[in-house]
């Protein structure tokens, strides 16, 4: 486990770098930290309601959602998706969500 | 005269839920009735002669990846072997829990069973399969790291790794067939199509995540004229994690899964997308735990399908990447099944500049992802990158940016070597490859 120094907070995370105490340690800071590691220039209302609508789904489902039920929630076709979030939805807005790495083949 | 004194770095203990709840359930009787049940009936004497026939010479060493990112004794692959199933076949089954839990960590992280060592044993030890030995007993004990336990628990309610419900899977194609007409307009995913000549299966983060393979997929079959069709029921993912963590009776009822729906589609044979591990558990080890010397229903795996395609001229190339490229060898599609000419012919085809890496086909060094350690997850994360440092200096020496890799797990595995030792280098698949450099006719667009 290492943690991340980020303008004056301290987040603990795993080694694939999301946040490991879950929505309970995320913030905005956290955001504002993952925008500069995934080389996202502004952090937009589209990343938000992406960042608001995975949160709301994990917090029913315990799991990340399918990217058809991200896709057709926020109204984003998949390449849209992908501009936001240049790692993609698994492990670029996941993580920015502050929800758990994915498990499975990837 | 002493060896003067050098500062170790010091290493932080891994601490892996699965490992330390597991590991705290066990009792030396479970752990010997488990471990002489496995190397008594299942394993018969193959064990014992495995590690009888072991003469240390050490050849293995070199071959392992791990060993020749670290260099020490217990980092080669004969080194894995004493450490577990040489001191479980000496002791008769009478070890410690504590024993059991480093057993797994061996076995489950610190082997790829990539099978480069059995490729370098003079005696043709499959090394291998002595760790996945190890991990079927680890499983039998349930010792097993939590975040591929989790991938496994997934394949046993859903029948595919990522818990894609029946209809969040069907929905997906119909969504991706949506977006793919805008592009072609008679572009079909036709799900369930009896007497299609081709099935086509693919791994549980496609649909979950990577939908656009699923899209790009479609592409190519609708461009190449193929009667084809995707499974509506479970049955659709060909992973099998349950190979990995030894959990066999599951293997097994993944891949008669698999099969059976094709059956049930009465197709003539079985295109699988670009995943190394999937196609070990169909062409190796899950047809052979039932029973069946080879898969019931032909299956091929994507490379040798494009292959194919482009030899026959149903899709031809307009354009080739000009951009140097070099390829990465997955294991299970190369020292497992010899597809490394045909990979060549399709770079060659697709590509104006390609460089070998070296060691290259089936001497290639393992991406440290596969055999199920990338699924171990982010705890086990910067010791598998720090593991294949090998890796890193055999990329960085081919002075490229793009590599080839026709493997999900390779995919991560290398990502994660390139961002961590900064080597600027991009992965792609080859359907990407073929996705801008294949010509769409004209006929079929809108």
């Amino acid at each position: 486990m290492a943690t991340i120094d980020f303008k004056g907070k301290t987040y603990e995370v795993d080694e694939d770098g999301f946040l490991a105490g879950g929505l309970a340690d995320w913030d905005e800071g956290w955001v504002d930290y993952v925008k500069d590691i995934e080389g996202i220039p502004v952090v937009g209302d589209e990343h938000w309601k992406c960042v608001n609508f995975l949160q709301d789904y994990y917090k029913k489902n315990g799991i990340a959602p399918m990217v058809r039920i991200f896709s057709k929630v926020t109204g984003y076709p998949l390449k849209k998706i992908y501009e936001l979030f240049p790692s993609g939805p698994g492990k670029g807005a996941c993580k920015m969500a502050g929800l758990p790495k994915p498990t499975g083949c990837v | 005269m002493a060896v003067p004194a050098t500062k170790l770095k010091e290493k932080k203990e891994i601490i892996d839920v699965g490992l330390e709840e597991g590991a705290a359930r066990l009792t030396y009787e479970r752990i010997e009735q488990v471990l002489n049940r496995v190397i008594n009936t299942e394993m018969a004497a193959r064990m014992k002669v495995y590690v009888d026939t072991c003469i240390h010479c050490g050849l293995c060493s070199t071959a392992c990846h791990y060993y020749l990112s670290h260099g020490t004794p217990e980092s080669a692959p004969v080194g894995k072997v004493k450490q577990t199933m040489w001191e479980i076949l000496e002791k008769k089954g009478k070890v410690s829990p504590e024993f059991i839990k480093r057993a797994s960590i061996i076995a489950s992280t610190e082997c790829n069973v990539c099978r480069r060592c059995s490729m370098y044993c003079p005696y043709g030890i499959d090394i291998a399969y002595i760790m996945a030995t190890v991990r079927r007993i680890c499983h039998l004990l349930g010792v097993t790291p939590q975040y591929i336990q989790d991938t496994a628990h997934s394949h046993s309610a859903t029948m595919n790794q990522m818990w894609v419900k029946e209809d969040e899977w069907i929905d997906t194609l119909q969504w991706q067939e949506g977006e793919a007409q805008a592009e072609l307009p008679s572009l079909r995913i036709a799900l369930d199509k009896e007497g299609a000549d081709i099935m086509y299966s693919v791994i549980g983060p496609e649909p979950k995540f990577r939908a656009q393979l699923i899209y790009q997929a479609a592409t190519l079959l609708t461009a190449a004229g193929v009667d084809w069709t995707m499974p509506a029921s479970p049955g659709w993912d060909n992973s099998d994690m349950c190979m990995f963590t030894g959990d066999f009776e599951m293997m097994g009822r993944i891949k008669r899964t698999h099969f059976e729906t094709a059956a049930k589609l009465r197709v003539k044979k079985i295109v699988m997308g670009e995943c190394g591990h999937a196609f070990r558990s169909v062409y190796d080890a899950g047809n052979r735990w039932l029973g069946w010397k080879m898969p019931p229903i032909p299956v091929i795996h994507a490379t040798q399908f494009y292959y194919e395609l482009l030899k026959e001229g149903k899709i031809k190339i307009a354009r080739k990447l000009k951009e140097p490229v070099t390829l990465h060898d997955p294991c299970n599609i190369v020292r497992g099944r010899g597809l490394h000419e045909m990979m060549r012919y399709l770079v060659n085809a697709t590509c104006e500049n390609f460089v070998e890496m070296y060691p290259n086909r089936e001497q290639n060094h393992c991406c440290c992802a596969g055999g199920g350690v990338i699924n171990c997850g982010p705890p086990w994360k910067t010791k598998r990158v720090e593991s294949n440092s090998i890796k890193a200096e055999q990329l960085a020496a081919t002075g490229v940016h793009l590599c080839i890799a026709p493997c999900h797990n390779c995919h991560g595995g290398l990502e994660d070597i390139i961002n961590t030792y900064k080597l600027n280098m991009h992965t792609m698949f080859f359907i990407d490859v073929l996705m801008k450099t294949m010509e769409i006719p004209d006929s079929l667009k809108a």
